[in-house]
């Protein structure tokens, strides 16, 4: 049974000639308990995407049905309250606020479900405790490294207990020892059963994961299944393409990789081979490059 | 839950401190100035109730132009405030003092006539009081007694003699107790016979200061004016207090056959001094209140601004908060607190600022402010309903922020 299912989820954003397409009709289902890593060069839909199946963003068209709910078309409350309760979020940019210790930081998404101060730092103690971080409790945000920040914002995004993590570019501000730290530990919360969603542009890290999307102008290009700890076939390209050195050289790979892939079009036909074809299109929609 | 948000609103307040400060400001002003007008008002109330309170309701005044209009009830209708202020003054002559004199059932009737003349010793001029001509029966009328010495007697009503109120006593005389000691009005030599007790002043209130007066016998001030006195107001008190009601009947109708129908008069009982005097305070200090609440308004559009600036400075935040869960009325609750407690503890500045106001008017002035638990209530409702009102908007704004559009703000 997939906790997410995404069918023929479009974004496009402006109007007339300058419309642009960033998600093209994206057919997409996860199991419950997957490890999913998002590859594709910048533009390619990925965040969008992320936001999308984080409830943050609203797709133009297509349906999105987390668990057995519909909820593409949920009004703005309602879908901050499946945020509250189902997703948790990790930032490249870390997002924590610059102003609350560590602590508050981590108990922020409490608030929101009318749990008492006291409680709601007991249970961030908790949370700090189990990302390692029991003795940074009252170190404001600027006092602590990217890595820390990154598992602070781990904890932030465990503590409502959400069956799906969704981190984009976890790891895109932190050095390698770091990230090899912030992937460890969404590789234990997989295994404790979390449906996790990361966007990267490291193939390296690639090997967390059991199942790696490629993504390319707002479709998904390949899908491709892997066994935990090995970096998956086309991944393994790009890292022989460009050995990694910088964020820069990930980014380059990714673009030379997608070269190797089929094209847009070309992926789209494959994949409607495979798959029952569907009957309904929508015939309005405007497409364009992004 | 609330007690959280508070806490919240408060912390965010105090990492900006100066400008939370500067923010409530305009609230601490607003709410310093109307509560020390409305307390100035409610202590000149009070001043003036005590002061009639203490002269019995008995006491009915006879008042020159037509200070207030009555329902054929003889209800007050309306408080005409133009004829308290002067333009109604200087209908009542000696004939009418003599009609009331003359009325039955009168216990006693005394003139009070305001003598234009300037009081001297030797070189000395005295001029912030007046000389007030009136009759033998003024202490009783004014519940009022002489501390050093004696009023002048009926027999005495031609002599120039004079009893003096404490200020003059002190300003003038130079002297706690002059008796004795001689002045000059128009060259002619009058002696102090004695000290009035000290008149609990009413600033505002309908009579004048009776601290400040020098009172000389009715007849000699007259004289003094060359025969052509007019009557300031003539108080007097029936035989028997019941019959207060059937006296002013009688009253108005003696003088109403005098001035040949003419109702240019006042008739006025104390309880009705004191409505016509709350009139025209509530009156005062509602124009001045409300000139004051201007600062309010002022002041909450500097909250308001504030609240928008930090609701620009902050859209990461809102962005952040919404994306692990709140929802646009947790975020529109979150600022509509803070600025609520931005303008509520403004407020409660604005209240320690006007008890200390207050405080210095009372040392420094002959005012009474009163600050009652009303006024502290009026003013923390204002400095809420402030807040909660000029919160609205920047809250709105903060809560219609789109999730993705905040987290990209830099």
């Amino acid at each position: 049974m997939p906790i997410i299912t995404l069918n023929e989820i479009s974004k496009l954003y402006g109007f007339g000639d300058a419309t642009t397409v960033a998600l093209d009709e994206i057919d997409l289902s996860i199991e419950s308990g997957e490890f999913v890593a998002v590859m594709g060069p910048s533009g390619s839909g990925k965040s969008t995407l992320m936001n999308i199946i984080g409830l943050l963003d609203r797709p133009t068209h297509g349906a999105y049905t987390l668990g057995n709910n519909p909820v593409a078309r949920l009004r703005s409350n309602q879908r901050a309250k499946v945020r509250r309760d189902k997703i948790g979020f990790v930032f490249q940019s870390f997002n924590l606020l610059p102003r609350l210790n560590v602590l508050e930081n981590v108990a922020i998404p409490l608030t929101y479900k009318n749990i008492s101060l006291v409680r709601r730092l007991k249970r961030a103690s908790v949370m700090l405790e189990q990302v390692g971080l029991g003795d940074r409790e009252y170190f404001m945000p600027r006092q602590l490294s990217g890595g820390q920040l990154q598992r602070v914002a781990i904890a932030r995004a465990l503590i409502n207990d959400p069956s799906i993590i969704i981190a984009d570019e976890p790891t895109g501000n932190l050095d390698s020892s770091s990230s090899r730290v912030v992937m460890e530990l969404l590789s234990e919360l997989h295994k404790s059963g979390n449906t996790i969603l990361i966007v990267t542009h490291n193939p390296e890290l690639t090997r967390y994961a059991n199942r790696v999307v490629y993504m390319h102008d707002g479709s998904i290009v390949h899908d491709e299944r892997t066994p935990i700890g090995e970096v998956p076939r086309l991944a393994k390209k790009v890292m022989n393409l460009f050995p990694r050195k910088t964020e820069e050289d990930d980014l380059a790979g990714i673009s030379a990789l997608m070269k190797i892939l089929p094209s847009k079009d070309a992926a789209k036909k494959l994949r409607k081979n495979i798959k029952p074809r569907r009957t309904k299109k929508s015939s309005t929609k405007k497409k364009g490059k992004r | 839950m609330l007690g959280g948000d508070v806490k919240i609103a408060v912390a965010s307040l105090r990492r900006s401190k100066w400008r939370s400060v500067l923010a409530m400001f305009g609230i601490i002003i607003g709410i310093v100035s109307v509560v020390t007008i409305v307390s100035l008002g409610e202590g000149m109330k009070k001043q003036i109730v005590g002061q009639i309170n203490r002269l019995g309701n008995d006491l009915i005044t006879v008042r020159p132009g037509k200070v207030v209009s009555r329902d054929n009830k003889g209800n007050i209708t309306k408080v005409n405030i133009a004829s308290n202020v002067g333009f109604g003054a200087g209908s009542l002559s000696e004939r009418d003092y003599d009609v009331i004199k003359n009325t039955p059932d009168i216990g006693i009737a005394v003139p009070i006539s305001l003598v234009s003349a300037n009081a001297r010793i030797d070189d000395r001029q005295y001029d912030s009081g007046y000389i007030i001509g009136t009759n033998q029966d003024l202490p009783s009328a004014l519940s009022q007694k002489v501390t050093y010495g004696t009023f002048f007697t009926s027999n005495e009503s031609k002599k120039r003699v004079a009893i003096v109120g404490r200020t003059v006593a002190e300003e003038f005389f130079q002297e706690n107790v002059p008796t004795g000691m001689t002045f000059n009005i128009h060259g002619q030599e009058f002696v102090v016979r004695g000290v009035f007790d000290k008149f609990e002043t009413s600033p505002l209130g309908l009579s004048p200061d009776y601290n400040r007066a020098i009172f000389i016998p009715y007849e000699v001030g007259r004289d003094l004016t060359g025969g052509n006195s007019q009557l300031n107001q003539v108080l007097v008190r029936p035989k028997d207090p019941s019959q207060t009601g059937t006296l002013i009947s009688s009253l108005n109708a003696r003088l109403l056959d005098s001035h040949d129908k003419q109702n240019d008069f006042t008739i006025l009982k104390q309880d009705e001094n004191l409505a016509v005097t709350s009139d025209i305070l509530n009156l005062l200090t509602g124009f001045i209140a409300g000139i004051a609440a201007i600062s309010l308004i002022v002041g909450g559009v500097g909250i308001m601004n504030i609240m928008l600036v930090a609701v620009t400075e902050r859209t990461r935040e809102i962005g952040i908060r919404k994306a692990v869960g709140a929802t646009n009325h947790q975020i529109l609750r979150q600022f509509m607190i803070e600025a609520t407690v931005l303008s509520v503890v403004g407020g409660v500045a604005g209240i320690i600022l006007s008890l200390i106001c207050n405080y210095t008017i009372r040392v420094s002035t002959d005012l009474q402010p009163a600050i009652t638990w009303q006024i502290f209530l009026l003013a923390t409702g204002i400095s809420l309903i402030i807040g909660v009102i000029f919160g609205i908007a920047p809250a709105a704004k903060a809560a219609s922020r789109d999730p993705i559009e905040a987290l990209r703000y830099e």
